[in-house]
């Protein structure tokens, strides 16, 4: 990489020609101040903090926009450069209030560390300041705008990484001021990291507003549960309370940000509904026990109901995909030790004979290299934000991208054609398209595809992937509850295999891969989960499940639970008036950042993460309750000291694979069908207890949006109610179809 | 909120720039739709405007608040543009304006009861020459006294 030699401070350093300056004093540690400046970010130049002296250059030059020449002699602290950078301190603190007693980013702010450096200790400035009149950006960013220095890194992240250009630099000169357009509030679902790349204390965290000081706090490496990237963050405490989310860098996973998702869910973490003391149901009432009473009345209910009557196969074991690997791991290994494989994650999979299967072979930081991706049933923008993050980087640097949906979304980048086609169709249109793949690499075509069409849609969809050298398939989540799941699945494999492209499957998120690591799938003569809730099961264990937002079968599941001979024991995080219901044991366990474990993202990474706090009062991290409950059954194979060991033990293991269909229907049927979705806040317990991402326009995201020709067949209207969710007419949706993106409870749903 | 007239027009500007540099009419377009709606913009004059080229509201925001020729807040029938730049203001522009605010009954930024005037301070029109100046409409008046000022506010109708 040494391709010149430069001088910097009379030290000769080798960098590349045309590299930014500041990117190589950056390498070598020398500190250069800047505000405007962010390596993710484009160059602007405008806060001329880091003038250095260029020998030869009769003015100080900014050291971010001065490309390198072979043989440069720069001086980053000699009178010359030292004199600039105090002048232009000088000129950037006449207007900014010097309130930093009162400011959230004291004691983490690059204006104050930067000023401690270069600024006087006395102000030359007698004249009045600016005074910006702040404006309400929404639920998650707190503005105080007369402190803002105008260095537009809020703007460019809107211009460039979120898509949407938000913020904006209006008016001149001293009357400047970085504002929204219209005040609707802030709507971009990684908002967040404006907080983390504004130097000053202009937009700072609103939850977080008046709470510490950062210097209070202990950060603690963590691991976000919430999609299959599994961003890499700092869990900051204070008094055994996680306090505040930041990003941490991790390049080949969520480089500097993270989704507001990831980033404000910590708030749920205090909601008044978590669990908090063991309770156990005697003739009906809940009684609060102790941890050995409740265990004890657990494992005797498991051994009336199960073991005593030698029916172990009469026992299940459901959770939810927010687990941990190794609770995953442990609740699978309990069931298999006392001989049921009725295990299952897929809660949410309305027909399990042809669910999903498909492999994911691309890493995360490989999609920015891909030339050209098919999306197919997936608004990724906000399901996967840090993959849909990826994909635009790729698009801006010339990769298209064709989409293949039930209703038209908003992308944040420009598609090269959006295909809006009906659920019932998806299978028959990729049929289409793996037939001119076949087609064009002369290879015959099967039987099963004689009879399917090739259209001029599914001919440029096949020619995009056939040509590029580097194309990726993207199966989304909308597919999962497709009457013809599996063969599209199988369909999208073999368009893979013929038009050479790799497969990324966002069909299940959270950390559903780290469930199928630990083999948290049915066995050979299981049941999965749909068997399980009309087989008529004795007992189940239940790991964080909450019926009515993640089955799939909702109206069954709690009516299977309720049984009167059924004996449940329940492991959650929070209360729920349907889990009281049916269960006869409720187990409070630790939620997010309160345990530790392992995440394993889409590329099969393990990501593992120590506990940031304790869990509140006498809830407990689930591996360890797994493990005693493990112990109170005098199974073998228990003796774990810490959650690390069970991690090595599942690694060293042959994961098992859940049996699949293979066949491919590509027939055509015409019925109306639902595609059903939480929203994109409502994905799990945590969020959905987390107040201000819940205030967010996207978190009132709840509707069932149709186009008028199928709410006519449905016989709704306008703002009724279908299955439960407001009816919004909108012709962005295919026909036959309804979407749903729903913030509650799937009461209603078939 | 924009005519077919003015999009018409504003069609043939965006012609001028490369494909998908459309935003660059911006300008021109912000003139048109001003001129079309009481010779001022609002946010949503703004938005259109910005719709209409497929760009973020926003980014039309920036351009409509950096530059002097458009209007934010309503406007008389003649906007007079009193210069206070350096010639002017060392020529006596100040005790000038403050004469002219004095006389219409308003400070600047406003409008006249009658809907007739408002006066708006601008930056130099490189009239140096004839300071201190303004200009109503696209017409210069140099050399300004008290006593020149009244003869002219006097005629405008």
């Amino acid at each position: 990489m040494a391709d010149i030699e430069i001088e910097i401070d009379g030290n000769i350093v080798n960098a590349k020609a045309g590299e930014m300056l500041i990117a190589v004093t950056d390498r070598e540690g020398i500190s250069v101040p800047r505000f405007c400046y962010h390596k993710k970010l484009s160059i602007a130049a405008n806060c001329r903090m880091c003038l250095v002296d260029v020998e030869g250059a009769p003015k100080p030059q900014p050291a971010c926009s001065t490309p390198i020449a072979d043989g440069m002699k720069i001086h980053t602290q000699n009178e010359k450069a030292k004199a600039s950078q105090k002048a232009v301190m000088e000129f950037l603190l006449i207007n900014h209030p010097l309130d930093c007693p009162i400011c959230d980013q004291g004691g983490e702010c690059e204006l104050q560390d930067v000023a401690m450096d270069y600024g006087s200790d006395v102000s030359r400035f007698t004249e009045g300041k600016r005074i910006v009149v702040d404006s309400d950006i929404g639920a998650l960013i707190q503005t105080d705008m007369t402190r803002c220095i105008h260095c537009t890194r809020c703007v460019r992240f809107g211009v460039e990484i979120a898509g949407i250009m938000e913020m904006g630099g209006t008016g001149r000169g001293e009357d400047m001021k970085i504002e929204p357009f219209l005040s609707e509030g802030i709507q971009s679902e990684l908002s967040g990291n404006m907080i983390d790349v504004c130097p000053v204390g202009a937009l700072t965290s609103k939850p977080f507003r008046y709470e510490l000081r950062s210097w209070q706090m202990n950060a603690v490496s963590n691991i976000a549960r919430h999609d299959l990237v599994g961003s890499n963050i700092y869990t900051q405490t204070y008094k055994g309370k996680v306090k505040r989310i930041v990003a941490k860098d991790n390049d080949s996973v969520n480089e500097t940000w993270i989704s507001d998702r990831d980033r404000f869910s910590y708030e749920g973490l205090s909601h008044v509904n978590r669990l908090l003391t063991p309770q156990i149901k005697v003739e009906g009432t809940w009684k609060e026990v102790e941890w050995n009473v409740a265990l004890d009345f657990a494992i005797r209910g498991l051994a009336n109901n199960v073991f005593n009557t030698h029916q172990s196969d009469k026992l299940g074991a459901l959770a939810s995909n927010t687990a941990t690997l190794e609770e995953f791991y442990l609740l699978q290994k309990i069931l298999r030790e006392v001989g049921s494989e009725n295990i299952d994650h897929r809660l949410n999979v309305k027909d399990l004979d042809h669910a999903i299967s498909l492999e994911s072979n691309i890493k995360l930081a490989g999609l920015e290299g891909i030339d050209h991706a098919l999306v197919i049933g997936s608004n990724l923008r906000l399901e996967q934000p840090m993959i849909s993050h990826r994909l635009r980087k790729a698009n801006l640097s010339g990769a298209s991208i064709d989409v293949i949906n039930a209703m038209a979304f908003d992308f944040n980048y420009r598609l090269n054609s959006e295909n809006i086609i009906s659920p019932s169709q998806t299978a028959a249109t990729l049929a289409g398209v793996l037939k001119s793949v076949l087609q064009n690499t002369n290879i015959e075509v099967p039987d099963y595809l004689a009879q399917i069409e090739v259209s001029d849609i599914t001919t440029q969809l096949a020619e995009k992937l056939s040509q590029s050298d580097n194309s990726v398939i993207v199966l989304g989540e909308h597919i999962i509850n497709n009457p013809q799941a599996s063969s599209i699945a199988n369909l999208v494999g073999e368009i893979a295999q013929y038009s050479n492209s790799t497969t990324l499957n966002v069909s299940a998120t959270a950390n559903s891969m780290a469930a199928n690591m630990a083999g948290f799938v049915p066995g050979k003569d299981g049941l999965d989960v749909n068997a399980m809730l009309t087989a008529d099961l004795k007992a189940y264990i239940l790991l964080d499940v909450y019926p009515q937002y993640d089955f799939h079968h909702s109206i069954q599941a709690v009516e299977a639970l309720s049984n009167d001979d059924t004996f449940v024991i329940s492991l959650n995080s929070f209360k729920d008036d349907i889990v009281s219901e049916y269960s006869d044991v409720l187990l409070p366990i630790a939620s997010f950042y309160e345990t530790s474990g392992s995440h394993v993202n889409i590329e099969g990474k393990i990501q593992s993460f120590a506990a940031a706090v304790n869990a509140p009062s006498d809830a407990k991290p689930a591996w360890k309750v797994l493990k005693v409950l493990a112990d109170l059954l005098e199974l073998p194979g228990f003796h774990y000291a810490d959650s690390a060991q069970v991690t090595s033990e599942v690694m060293h293991q042959s994961h098992k694979q859940h049996t699949h269909d293979e066949s491919i229907d590509v027939k055509v049927k015409r019925d109306v069908n639902i595609i059903w979705q939480k929203s994109p806040y409502a994905v799990d317990v945590l969020s959905r207890h987390a107040a201000s991402l819940q205030a967010t326009k996207i978190g009132q995201i709840n509707s069932a949006s149709m186009n008028k020709a199928t709410a006519k067949k449905l016989e709704v209207a306008q703002n009724d109610e279908y299955l439960g969710v407001p009816v919004d007419i909108n012709e962005a949706v295919s026909n036959n179809c309804v979407f749903v993106n729903a913030n509650h409870s799937t009461e209603a749903q078939s | 909120m924009i005519s077919n007239k003015a999009k018409k027009q504003i069609d043939a500007w965006v012609v001028k720039y490369p494909e998908g540099h459309q935003s660059s009419a911006v300008m021109e377009a912000l003139k048109l739709v001003q001129a079309e709606n009481d010779n001022r913009l609002t946010p949503d004059t703004i938005q259109a405007v910005a719709d209409y080229l497929d760009m973020p509201g926003i980014a039309a925001a920036e351009v409509a608040t950096f530059y002097e020729n458009y209007n934010h807040k309503p406007v008389g029938k003649h906007t007079i543009r009193f210069c206070h730049n350096i010639s002017c203001m060392l020529n006596g522009s100040d005790e000038l304006i403050t004469y002219l605010e004095n006389k219409l009954g308003v400070k600047t930024g406003e409008v006249t009861k009658d809907g007739l005037i408002n006066v708006k301070k601008v930056e130099c029109l490189g009239a140096c020459v004839g300071a201190p100046m303004f200009q109503i409409g696209d017409q210069y008046y140099e050399n300004l006294t008290a006593d020149k000022i009244d003869e002219i506010v006097d005629g405008l109708k």
